[in-house]
Parts: C-alpha cells; structure tokens; sequence
C-alpha cells in the first residue's frame, strides 16, 4: 500500500459515493485529519466484506470483552480494561434527586442549636451571590437542624434520627461529608453528577462503564434506571433520559429504564397473535436491511440498531425472570418490609436493583424525587425518609449477607447540598432551605471503599469545606478507580477530544476512602 | 497479533535500554538520580506531548540525549543554573501563564518533584551523578507493591480459551489488563446451561481461572471434582446451587482459595466446618442454609 500522502484521496472510495458531496479531503483541515477519517473508511470496508465480519463486529459491541477479543483489542492498538483488577463488579447508585439537605443527613453541627434565628456571618457567606430565590430576602437567619443526631457503630458516625434503619450500617458506609459543585440549579447539577458534565449530551457514569468494560449478562442491559413512587410530591423536577444517555456513545451503552408494574420495558412484549418464532423472522428480516445499510454507509449507529434489536429480543425472557419475584424467600420481605411488593416504590426498586445485581447488571441507578425542600425540611424530609430509610438498609444489609457487598459498590446521594440559613419564614420546627453548591453529603459502601469512615470536613455551618474537598470528578474518577479503570484512560474521541467522564480538569482519586 | 504488542512494549524498553547504557547505573551499579528520579517525573509529566509519539515544538524528553538537545527554541537546561533552565521556568510559572508547563490545564508537577528536577538541575544536570549525591532529595513515593502473578500469562491460549468459550456457553473474562492476573469464569448470560459436565471440560484452563462466579448455575457436588482441581483459584461463589457438605469436601486441594460464597445452598455445619480449614479463606457466606455457625469475616 502506498504511504497515505501518495495516494489518490478518492481512489479507495466505493462507487456509490465517491465524489458525490465534499469530503474531509476536500477541506481546509488539519492533514492528521484527513488521514483518520481515511482509515475510518478502509475499516468500514473492512467490515463491510461478508456476514461473519459483520456479525462479529455487531457482536462485539454488545458482548463484554472475552480473553480473545481483548487480545484482539490490544493488537488494534484499543486497551485491555479494566486497567487493573477491579473491587467492584458492578454498582448500585441511590439517587436523591432535589437535593437532601446535609444538615439534616449527614453533616452534624450542633453547635447551630445556639445560633436559632442568628443571621449568617458575613464572613461565612464570603460575599458568595445566592440564587434568585433567596438573594432578595431581607435576612439569612440560621436554622438549626430540628432533628437529633445520635452515634452509631463501632465507628460512631453520627446519624440523624431520621435514619433509624441506616443507623444499623453505619459501619458499611463511607460518609463523604466535603462534596462540592459549581452548579447551583437542578438541572445542570444532576446532569454534572450523573454525567460529568452540566451542558446536556454527554454519557453518564453507567454509559462510560458498559462502552469501558462492556456487559457481564448479554441477556440484559448493562446499565439500567428506575425511578420510584414520591412519598410526598412537592417541588419535582423532571428527570428525562439525558440523565442516563449514552451521549456521543454508541447507543447501546444508554441505559433502559425498567418501569413499575406489569410492562417493565415498554413494547418488549409481541403484539397480540404474533409468536415468538414470527418476532425473530422479522426481527432477522429488519437485521437483513440492516446490514445491507451498515455495507452500503459504513454508520456504526446502524451496528448499534442490530445490537439492540437483539437485545430487546432477550430481553423478552430475561426481564420477566428477573421482575418475578416469587423466588423471594420470606426473609427477603421481613428485611425490606411490605412496601417492597408493590411494584415502583423505592423499596421495590432497591430489592429489584439487589436482583439486577445478581444477574449481572453492572451499573443500575434508583431515582428518589422531591428532595428539594425549599420549603417545610421536617416535615417533607420525614416523608422521605420514612420511605427511603428502610429499604436503603435492607439493600446494604442484603448484599453483605448473601457475600455481594464486597464487589457491589453502593453509593447514595442528591445533587448539591442545602443552605444552613432558612428560606421564607424560619420556626423552630418549620424551615426551608435553599440550594448551595459548596458542600453536600453522601456516602458509599461495600466494594473496596473503607467501612465505617467520615470523610472531609466543613465549618461550623456546613457552609464551606475546611478539609479534603472532593469536587464530582473526583468522586467519577474515584467509581471508575474501584472498576479497574483509570480515569484517564477511559476516552473517546468527540469534537476533536478525548472525552472523558472527569473532563478536561484535573481529578484525583479519593484515596482517603478507599480500603 | 501477540508479536505487535510485543513491538510495542519493546520499542519503549530499547529507549530506556539506551538510557540505561548511558546513564542507567554508576561504574559500581547503584542508579543514577537521573534514570531512579528525574526521568519517572518527565515521563509521568512531559512525555505524553514531548516523546516518541508527539514532539510538540520539537522537544523530547524522553531520553537523556533529547533532553540535552533540548527543542526549536532551544537548549531547555542549564546546567547548575536553574534560574536560566526554560524548563525549570516553565514548570513553575503561575497556572494562568500561557507559557506553563504542563499545559491545556494538564495537573502540574509536585512540589517534590519541581524540587527534584531544581536539585538535578543545580548540580550539574549529570546523567551519572548516583542517587546518593543528592541527600536532601525529597524521598521516592513508596511504590504500590506490584501485583503479584496469580496464574499463569494467558494470552498464548487465547485461540483455546474462545473456542471454550464458543462451546460451553460461558465466558472467561481476562481479570485485568494484567496478562497474569487470570480469568474470570462468567456463566451469568445463562447459568441454566452451566452444568458438572461443563466444568469438567475447562480442565485446559484449570491453572488460568482465578475466580469462578457459579451462582445460580446448574452445577452440583460432582462439578465441585472439577473445581477442586483449578489450582489458581481464589473466589468461588456458588450461591442457589444444589451443592450439600458432601460436595465441599472435594475443595481441600484449593489453598489459595480466599473467598466461598454458599448462600443460598444446600449445605450445612459440617460442610462449613469443612471448608474452615482451608489454608488460605478469609470470606465465607451461607446466608439461607442450614448451616448455624457464625459467618466468616476477615480478622477472624
């Protein structure tokens, strides 16, 4: 083959689209350029050659990497992952979506108690701007936590009593206490911590694990959400699928969201008369035209679409196993309580995530809402813990008993954190906290992160972090650490980038956390 | 495929060989400062754009020659002057200088390290100077200890091992990057077609498997036969399969064995008590058995 400046730049192009648009070759761009985008199209004539190229490289983008394929992998110059032996398999993320205020959780400060009502020292707010929802209030009076906070565990993490079941696992889990973010609205902020970035578009923390480590169950989606009935309905924000997108990833990398009741994955089911056996003839007459298309235009999307016609195929068995619950001993109903049998309910979430686990789902998500108590913290943080605080228990608790806890990271937690003034009127017992970026809590257990720990610290008004700052990046590059995969080495080449889950600013692992 | 990643690997180890030559070891073989500190810092910091693949501004660091050539604008030290070297310069102008090195917001050197190179710098830049003429050196990170080898390479097997994999419906996974860090037998897609008989036939691997993730597979005590003989082994969940007490007495053999996970399975007290005694196990689970005695945890 003649060397790549050598060459006619359309000699190798196929019949039926040369010259037919400007190319790359016809721009004004960088030579480095031209030459992967001509690489790009001798791979795609590559596979174009023949059915059996096809189907393994259709295959191959949906299976987990096996031994041979790695090698094949680390022959094309593409890594071997994990980078090194990984603690977690798999991971299960507890989402408290609206922000749970630290101050009531995890961020124990009592000397507020004495400060009832007290404004906010200038210097603590540091000429900080606050948002539109509280910059025009005439005062930022200090508003103690009304509930109590006791020791729990050999570690003697204190726990508020709005968590009497998580106070049972206080020694599992790793409080990190020093999250911060720059976001300040919902949005951008739960798209920064569920996908490493606030502007919408990009892949999420499960997206980056399927595309990095591929699946462990090729009859179910590597990565799967579920959102969950609100104990109380106030202030939602809509959670939509950019959450959980695969972003400039492969499509197949996004996860499925398995909804509450009798059709978990929607139109999964056949229509009504049509057999198994028709489903496949047409799912194999669709695949037909497919690989027709991915020969004729080299799209890898089309690749994409056959994997999950496929998958979907699968999934028509393998989804109503895993939503059977009948399998469930006694003791299962006893740990997570009633709750979890009826279908949607953040119990019945966790105990199907328990489940998900088991089979090999790497990465599933659970979506609480309504944490965004602007107004009323008590009393709509007792609704939410009420619901919550059992079945997050029994998940941990059900995990270390039947020996999944220590390769199945659990991780809990919102957005941002919650300000330590009040917002709107300010009672003992009746309070509302704003949005505030510099600190949140949350915490992590199992799977290699160091039981019983408090990590980080912030200063007497859960304002400011005085210690170990752990910024969302950190805690992406810290997940994809206990996967076997260093953080900078996960990439993918999008706008002339190697994109990343951390992005572009430095991050560093939380090795203070880690077992 | 096996010999391009061996070029790979080995066109990087011929450069450090040549540094090696000449400025690897003293006359008496202790290291030089160069090779044991310098370089590891340049190769952690400047060699991603500054090396064999990128030559940004035609500056290489990646050998002790380059660094002496220095780049297009110019020689980069001076030797037993740090205030004239533009590399002691660049690394530790303010962060927003648009001259600073690293560059494009890449994280910036270590106090230690900035220290280390100004250390080298102002004694003379020598590529043989011996790691004891710099006693004030801030000391070495202690290094991770290397993982140690838990089977043998697999990748000479790689052919075997996908027509394994092709015929018994299971899969085996490489562990880690690291080629002997074993594979990890995954039958999760379809447990229900894992049986004895599909473990007796993974006796060509036997010596590779570090981890076999059995739960829910139709596997009973005369697959445990095959088991007992993966001499690698280190976990071995068989969660919610048929296997009773009798079957464990098969896993004497696994000395290495760590982690055994019986939840969920048909055993009792004394195939606990069996499988106590094994050299090496520091987790065992038998949630949902009959088996009474305390569950094992590390420590105990």
């Amino acid at each position: 083959m003649l060397p790549y400046d050598q060459r006619d730049p359309h000699a190798h192009l196929c019949s039926d689209h040369a010259r037919e648009h400007p190319t790359v070759w016809d721009l004004p761009v960088a030579e480095s350029l031209k030459r992967e985008w001509l690489e790009l199209e001798t791979r795609r004539h590559f596979f174009g050659r023949g059915a059996k190229a096809l189907a393994w490289a259709g295959l191959a983008t949906i299976l987990g990497k096996s031994a041979p394929q790695m090698l094949a992998n680390a022959a094309s110059g593409t890594e071997i992952r994990p980078h090194f032996a990984p603690k977690a398999k798999r991971a299960i993320y507890l989402f408290m979506a609206g922000a749970p205020s630290q101050l009531e959780t995890w961020d124990y400060k009592p000397g507020l108690a004495a400060l009832f009502d007290k404004d906010l020292p200038e210097s603590v707010r540091g000429g900080q701007v606050l948002t539109g929802m509280t910059a025009s209030q005439p005062r930022l009076p200090i508003a103690p936590s009304m509930f109590k906070f006791q020791q729990h565990g050999k570690a003697g993490h204190w726990v508020s009593e709005l968590f009497p079941w998580t106070a049972k696992i206080a020694d599992e889990i790793a409080v990190i206490k020093s999250l911060h973010t720059e976001a300040i609205n919902h949005e951008p902020a739960i798209l920064q911590i569920t996908t490493g970035n606030m502007f919408p578009g990009r892949p999420s923390i499960g997206s980056w694990l399927s595309y990095g480590l591929g699946a462990m169950n090729e009859e179910l989606p590597t990565f799967v959400v579920m959102t969950s009935k609100m104990p109380v309905v106030k202030n939602v924000q809509a959670l939509s699928n950019r959450l959980w997108s695969a972003g400039f990833l492969s499509p197949e990398h996004a996860a499925v969201a398995l909804r509450a009741g009798h059709d978990p994955v929607l139109y999964l089911n056949n229509p009504k008369g049509l057999n198994s056996d028709a489903r496949r003839a047409m799912i194999d007459g669709v695949n037909a035209l497919n690989r027709q298309l991915f020969e004729r235009v080299g799209d890898p999307e089309t690749n994409a679409r056959i994997a999950q016609y496929e998958m979907a195929f699968r999934m028509q068995t393998s989804v109503p196993e895993l939503t059977n619950l009948s399998d469930e001993p006694a003791s299962t109903w006893d740990l997570y309580g009633p709750k979890a049998k009826e279908p949607g309910t953040f119990a019945y979430n966790c105990l199907m995530a328990r489940r998900m686990a088991e089979r090999g789902v790497r990465f599933s998500q659970v979506f609480l809402r309504s944490w965004d108590t602007h107004s009323d913290v008590p009393g709509r943080l007792a609704a939410l813990c009420e619901d919550s605080d059992r079945p997050t228990y029994a998940l941990v608790a059900d995990l270390k008993r039947r020996g999944m806890l220590d390769d199945t990271l659990v991780i809990w937690g919102g957005e941002f954190g919650r300000t330590v003034y009040s917002q709107g009127g300010l009672k003992r017992d009746l309070y509302g906290r704003d949005h505030h970026p510099r600190c949140f809590s949350m915490w992590m257990a199992g799977a290699g992160v160091k039981p019983g720990l408090a990590f980080g610290e912030t200063d007497d008004f859960s304002y400011n972090i005085v210690k170990d700052p752990v910024h969302i990046r950190d805690l992406h590059a810290t997940i994809l650490h206990l996967f076997g995969i260093d953080h900078s080495r996960l990439t993918f080449k999008f706008q002339g980038l190697d994109q990343k889950l951390t992005g572009v600013l430095p991050a560093k692992i939380i090795d203070g956390i880690l077992a | 495929m096996i010999s391009r990643v061996a070029t790979g690997f080995s066109l990087r180890r011929k450069l450090y060989l040549v540094v090696s030559l000449v400025a690897g070891a003293t006359a008496w073989g202790e290291p030089t400062f160069f090779q044991a500190r310098v370089a590891p810092i340049l190769d952690r910091n400047c060699t991603v754009c500054h090396g064999e693949e990128k030559q940004k501004s035609g500056l290489r660091l990646d050998t002790y020659e380059f660094l002496q050539r220095g780049g297009e604008g110019g020689k980069i030290v001076a030797p037993g002057k740090v205030g004239e070297s533009e590399l002691y310069r660049r690394i530790t102008l303010p962060g927003d200088d648009e001259d600073v090195m690293p560059s494009d917001g890449k994280p910036r050197l270590t106090a230690n390290e900035v220290k280390i190179l100004e250390l080298w710098i102002a004694s003379g830049a020598s590529p043989t100077a011996p790691v004891s003429a710099f006693p004030n050196a801030p000391a070495p990170l202690t290094p991770k200890p290397a993982a140690l080898p838990l089977a043998p390479d697999w990748r000479p097997r790689a052919q075997e091992i996908a027509a394994l994999e092709a015929a018994l419906n299971v899969r085996l996974a490489p562990r880690s990057a690291l080629p002997r860090d074993g594979l990890v037998l995954r039958t999760v897609s379809a447990p229900a077609r894992c049986d004895d008989a599909t473990l007796s036939r993974l006796a060509s691997v036997a010596e590779l498997i570090v981890d076999a993730e059995l739960a829910r597979t139709k596997v009973t005590d005369a697959g445990l036969k095959s088991v007992a003989s993966w001499p690698n082994l280190r976990t071995l969940d068989l969660s919610r399969t048929a296997v009773t007490s009798d079957g464990l007495s098969a896993l004497q053999s696994l000395d290495k064995l760590e982690t055994l996970n019986l939840t969920g399975t048909l055993v009792d007290d004394t195939g606990v008590a069996r499988v106590r005694t094994l050299p090496k196990l520091r987790r065992l689970w038998f949630f949902g058995t009959r088996a009474q005695s305390p569950d094992c945890d590390p420590g105990k």
